[in-house]
């Protein structure tokens, strides 16, 4: 039986996603679908699950045609979608996981919890894995979760899986054993959809690939034929921005050195060392342990090994308190959960870190906090009708404009900046990218922290590029550019 | 023409009182309890003169009678916009009274007696050992709540059977008598009146409304409660403003100790202050501060406590039966809490 799509296409208002795309999958085989965030990929897989329908095309199952309109009819026709972030009950066991909704059930009415273990010993006996169905999900390891949830499918009669991103939160020894199961699934004539973006595991477990592009099926062949790096060609397209900027180079002391911070199992064995006025970004892909390791610089993530040195000298910082008396700002990534207080107005919000700094006799100096907040409001362009109102009556790109104020009116010398435009509009974009670079020319340290190799082109004067939890290498200059970045950060 | 335009302002500025003020309808609520709690008292008076000192006496005697637990509900205003609760402190009052009557006990058994200290030099050295057991007690629950990470309703579940429990044991073969001069903390007459309590409540008032305003405690009390990571990631030590919450709510607690045994002469460790930690949290509820934290006022929780206060001595002006009195309180923050969500939806 093969598995169809022709001609998709799906527009999201103006917005086209998926340009005439075509996709097809052999039984026993396991295709990699691979892209840039945004080149239509789950557009493309939430379409054959059931989840959104398509504008355009159609699908095909051994030449029969069909059109999903829920993820329980995609099911039904023996196609599963295994999403990234596990859909099982941590606090049911295995088995009770494995049939949710419809559960075996005696002639009285109760369970029948005997009946439930033997089908799905029978499941796991099929696929040669040793999970007991009595355990609690909580107790497995995420591979073994993973393995629960493929099973459950193919429970359910699934002939085709996809599979996205199933690698991302996974150790080498559980990759290997996803990796395995994958293989005798394949044996038994199941299809598999792999999406992913560590180009090395495509090439270990694929037999062929797909690339889509903004939209379109750019490449698609079998995996034998290419390396990484021309999969990584294909993902970036042809004309890369070239757009990075001036390096500065009137660069002061160092600020920063990092020394072989460690912290299991989040980052190893790293190193680096920023400047005054030079901007260093920290690249890589989802779960590479960036965010993790300036966490642990900021005092906010405990049990890290290693030695850090501000000014050249060596301090260990215990509390995130410590680190702002040290001079270090940090603007942590999701600005919902870590950036804002909700319930706080903006000026609460702006001034946060320097009510410590703002006593007189014990009560607060409001004119003071005040005025500081406006000196930043004005230099950071911020637009807000009162300082009094809620912060979260301001746009995505006002907010986190506020939240970069409340650090300037500390001068801090090290600004740690963690995905700084996440959920921000291009214009806000761009106005933050200028404050970051006007923060260099007056001498202070910054790290960015970022995934989109166009933002760390565009701001830093160097990158390293993460992968694993290890720094795998620095690029500048001419090596700055998306393919270089996109071949490093994919480990390929 | 024109009276309708103004009765339709001034109906429209009811409206957006109701849609933005979060205190409006709270105040109104009291509004509406005075009124009727006025009706309730009669007009049945030889003179308006003897009408006003019937109606303020009345009043005197319902915010006296409430300051001891009207300034608990003050420290469980902190307690809450932090994001946590204190089940603790009609417990923690009778441990912290028993410590102050064990001291000042002018018997044969009190401490400072055995060592010749008497009069007012004993009561200054009993009030602060009370407020430094206070303070001790408070930093119990702190590290429970902050470093131990226990939630707030079990940690202070705990300190509640342990201090009421501990105390009775304790003072099982004591029976100490509280000296005359200690009545007079609350039974100096001001102006003619008794009303030294409601001075203790609103200076304290005031003073934790400043708090709660304009220091970087007060304001980093609300920001805990509302965000916690976000509070950390900003440098805010949030164990610290934690335990504080809590040395401040004990410390509380020891003022109304004391003011409870001068104004009754003794206290009764079984059953004194049961009871506190609810009335204290109806009175923050309807005030409008949130439960979930983040949210809330010093102002609303006076404003609460009136409420429940006034309600209180307007069904005693009714006769409604001592036992159904606590279902009217029931309902009252059923409804206030109603209210309130339909605020938040707007």
């Amino acid at each position: 039986m093969k598995l169809e799509m022709n001609g998709i296409s799906k527009a999201f208002g103006q917005n086209a996603v998926l340009k005439s795309v075509s996709f097809h999958l052999n039984e026993g085989e396991i295709c990699a679908l691979l892209g840039e965030n945004g080149a239509g990929k789950s557009t493309l897989m939430n379409i054959l699950g059931g989840v959104i329908q398509a504008d355009r095309g159609d699908i095909l199952l051994g030449g029969v045609k069909h059109a999903f309109t829920t993820p329980a009819q995609s099911l039904s026709a023996g196609i599963a979608f295994i999403h990234q972030e596990l859909n099982l009950i941590n606090d049911l066991t295995v088995y009770e996981n494995m049939f949710i909704g419809r559960e075996l059930k005696k002639k009285n009415g109760f369970l029948d919890h005997k009946a439930m273990i033997r089908e799905t010993q029978k499941v796991f006996d099929q696929i040669g894995m040793d999970i007991d169905p009595r355990a609690m999900v909580r107790e497995l390891d995420a591979s073994f979760k993973q393995i629960v949830e493929i099973s459950r499918a193919l429970m359910m009669k699934a002939r085709f899986i996809i599979m996205d991103e199933p690698t991302t939160s996974l150790t080498d020894p559980e990759i290997q054993r996803v990796f395995e199961m994958l293989r005798t699934l394949k044996a038994q004539k199941v299809g598999i959809v792999f999406i992913s973006h560590k180009l090395r595991e495509v090439m270990e477990i694929c037999d062929r690939y797909t690339v889509l592009r903004d939209g379109v099926m750019v490449a698609q062949g079998a995996v034998q034929d290419v390396t990484t790096a021309d999969l990584a060609r294909h993902m970036v397209g042809h004309e890369v921005v070239s757009g990075h900027r001036e390096v500065s180079d009137n660069l002061g002391q160092e600020v920063l050195r990092l020394k072989n911070m460690s912290c299991a199992p989040y980052f190893d064995g790293v190193s680096l060392s920023v400047k005054a006025g030079e901007v260093l970004g920290i690249t890589g892909l989802l779960g590479d342990g960036r965010s993790e390791l300036f966490a642990a610089v900021f005092g906010s993530l405990e049990g890290a090994s290693g030695s850090v040195y501000l000014d050249g000298k060596a301090v260990k910082i215990r509390s995130t308190l410590q680190a702002v008396k040290l001079g270090i700002g940090y603007v942590p990534r999701n600005r919902k959960e870590n950036g804002i207080i909700k319930d706080m107005d903006i000026l609460d919000n702006g001034s946060i870190v320097t009510w410590d700094m703002l006593g007189r006799k014990g009560l607060l100096n409001h004119k003071k906090q005040r005025a500081d907040f406006e000196k930043q409001k004005q230099a950071l362009r911020i637009k807000l009708d009162d300082v009094r109102n809620g912060i979260t009556s301001l746009s995505g790109g006002n907010q986190q404009k506020v939240v970069l104020a409340k650090w300037l009116t500390r001068n801090p010398k090290l600004l740690i900046l963690d995905n700084p435009t996440q959920g921000v509009d291009v214009g806000a974009k761009e106005e933050i990218y200028e404050i970051i670079l006007r923060l260099a020319r007056e001498g202070v340290a910054l790290v960015v922290l970022s995934s989109e190799a166009q933002e760390v082109i565009r701001v830093c004067d160097r990158a390293l590029v993460m992968y694993h939890g290890k720094v795998v290498d620095e690029v500048r200059g001419e090596r700055m550019n998306e393919h270089e970045i996109m071949r490093l950060a994919t480990g390929g | 023409m024109v009276t309708s335009m103004k009765k339709k302002n001034f109906f429209q500025y009811l409206l957006d009182g109701w849609k933005n003020k979060p205190l409006f309808s709270t105040g109104c609520a009291l509004l509406v309890m005075i009124v009727l709690q006025t009706l309730a008292l009669g007009f049945d008076y030889p003179s308006f003169g003897a009408w006003f000192t019937a109606w303020g006496r009345n009043w005197i005697n319902i915010l006296r009678n409430n300051a001891g637990v009207g300034i608990v509900a003050l420290g469980m205003t902190f307690v809450i916009i932090s994001g946590g609760i204190d089940l603790a402190v009609g417990s923690t009052m009778v441990t912290i009274g028993a410590v102050i009557m064990v001291m000042i006990d002018p018997g044969a058994h009190g401490w400072l007696q055995a060592i010749g200290i008497t009069g007012v030099p004993a009561y200054v050295i009993g009030i602060a050992a009370g407020v430094v057991v206070g303070v001790l007690l408070g930093e119990c629950t702190g590290l429970l709540v902050s470093k131990g990470k226990m939630p707030p309703f079990i940690a202070t579940l705990g300190m509640m059977k342990i201090c009421r429990s501990v105390t009775q044991q304790m003072t099982i073969q004591s029976n100490p008598t509280v000296p005359k001069g200690f009545l007079a903390i609350t039974g100096t007459r001001i102006g003619g009146e008794l009303i030294l309590p409601i001075i203790y409540w609103l200076v304290i008032a005031v003073i934790l409304y400043v708090v709660s305003k304009h220091t970087a405690f007060g304001r980093q009390v609300f920001a805990v409660g509302s965000n916690e990571r976000t509070s950390r990631l900003s440098g805010v030590n949030v164990n610290k403003v934690k335990r504080r919450v809590y040395v401040l709510m004990s410390a509380l607690v020891a003022i109304t100790a004391v003011i409870q045994i001068s104004r009754i002469g003794s206290m009764d460790y079984a059953n004194a202050g049961s009871g506190y930690e609810m009335d204290a949290i109806a009175a923050v509820i309807i005030g409008g501060t949130s439960m979930s934290g983040g949210k809330g006022s010093v102002v609303g929780t006076v404003l609460g406590m009136l409420i429940l206060a006034v309600m209180n001595n307007l069904l005693n002006l009714l006769g409604v039966p001592p036992f159904l009195r606590e279902a009217f309180k029931g309902v009252i923050v059923i409804a206030a809490v109603m209210l309130q969500k339909k605020e938040n939806n707007n």
